[in-house]
């Protein structure tokens, strides 16, 4: 029988990716591809997320501007993408569901670093909700 | 690789004539079973010269309106076509048909 029939940039590009408990993730901003070395059709293995997947994709300055910001935080100029294999994967909709948990995952480190170094150090930043 | 990277990419013909470029790619979920899924496997690109018009998608799936719209992009995207991975050779500089009379793109039912 064949399968379900998906266009990348039609249909899982730039769709949000939820976590178990349908808490927003990222988004699919590429995909890891797995090329058989016997030459048949490469498929998906992983869900790519964060500055260093899209950077590469805007191109141009912006995309060199965003990963160059991404790697700042990090402090790592090889800061590797956010990456969720294909293994997680448990519903492709309008959204794609994973089988773990956002913090599970663990591909928010950027949003982490900018939280600790830019966002609470904002004067009153730690007062937030209370 | 990236699935981005072979977004864009220029594809031309057996004889090196330009045919457009890759528009998007074409995924089946019937490679191998990664999990609960089998993964999402290329089966071809969709080329052609009008990226925005046919990141809409009207020149592949049943959408119908608006109307205004919907004329306007499927006259940019109506030289569209579809080359399959088996025809296809890709390096990091391009794809090349071994193909000149590509099929129309197959809609998405």
């Amino acid at each position: 029988m064949a399968g379900r029939v998906r266009d990348l940039a039609l249909h899982l590009l730039d769709r949000q990716v939820l976590d178990t408990d349908g808490r927003a993730v990222g988004n699919v901003d590429d995909v890891e591809l797995h090329v058989p070395e016997d030459g048949s059709p490469p498929y998906v293995v992983a869900i790519l997320t964060g500055p260093q997947a899209l950077g590469p994709r805007l191109g141009g300055l912006l995309g060199q501007w965003l990963v160059f910001l991404s790697n700042a935080l990090a402090r790592n100029q090889d800061e590797e993408p956010g990456r969720i294999g294909w293994e997680l994967v448990t519903d492709l909709g309008s959204a794609v569901t994973v089988a773990k948990s956002r913090v599970e995952l663990g591909v928010h480190a950027n949003e982490d670093r900018a939280r600790e170094y830019l966002v609470d150090r904002i004067p009153g930043a730690r007062d937030a909700g209370s | 690789m990236r699935g981005a990277d072979l977004l864009g990419l220029p594809v031309v013909g057996p004889g090196g004539e330009e045919l457009g470029r890759v528009l998007d790619v074409r995924l089946v979920q019937d490679g191998p079973l990664l999990g609960a899924f089998a993964t999402l496997r290329i089966e071809g690109f969709v080329v052609g010269h009008h990226r925005v018009a046919s990141r809409l998608g009207y020149d592949r799936v049943d959408a119908q309106g608006p109307k205004p719209v919907w004329w306007a992009v499927r006259a940019l995207a109506r030289r569209n076509r579809y080359l399959r991975w088996e025809d296809a050779s890709v390096t990091a500089g391009g794809v090349t048909s071994s193909r000149a009379d590509l099929e129309p793109v197959p809609a998405i039912r």
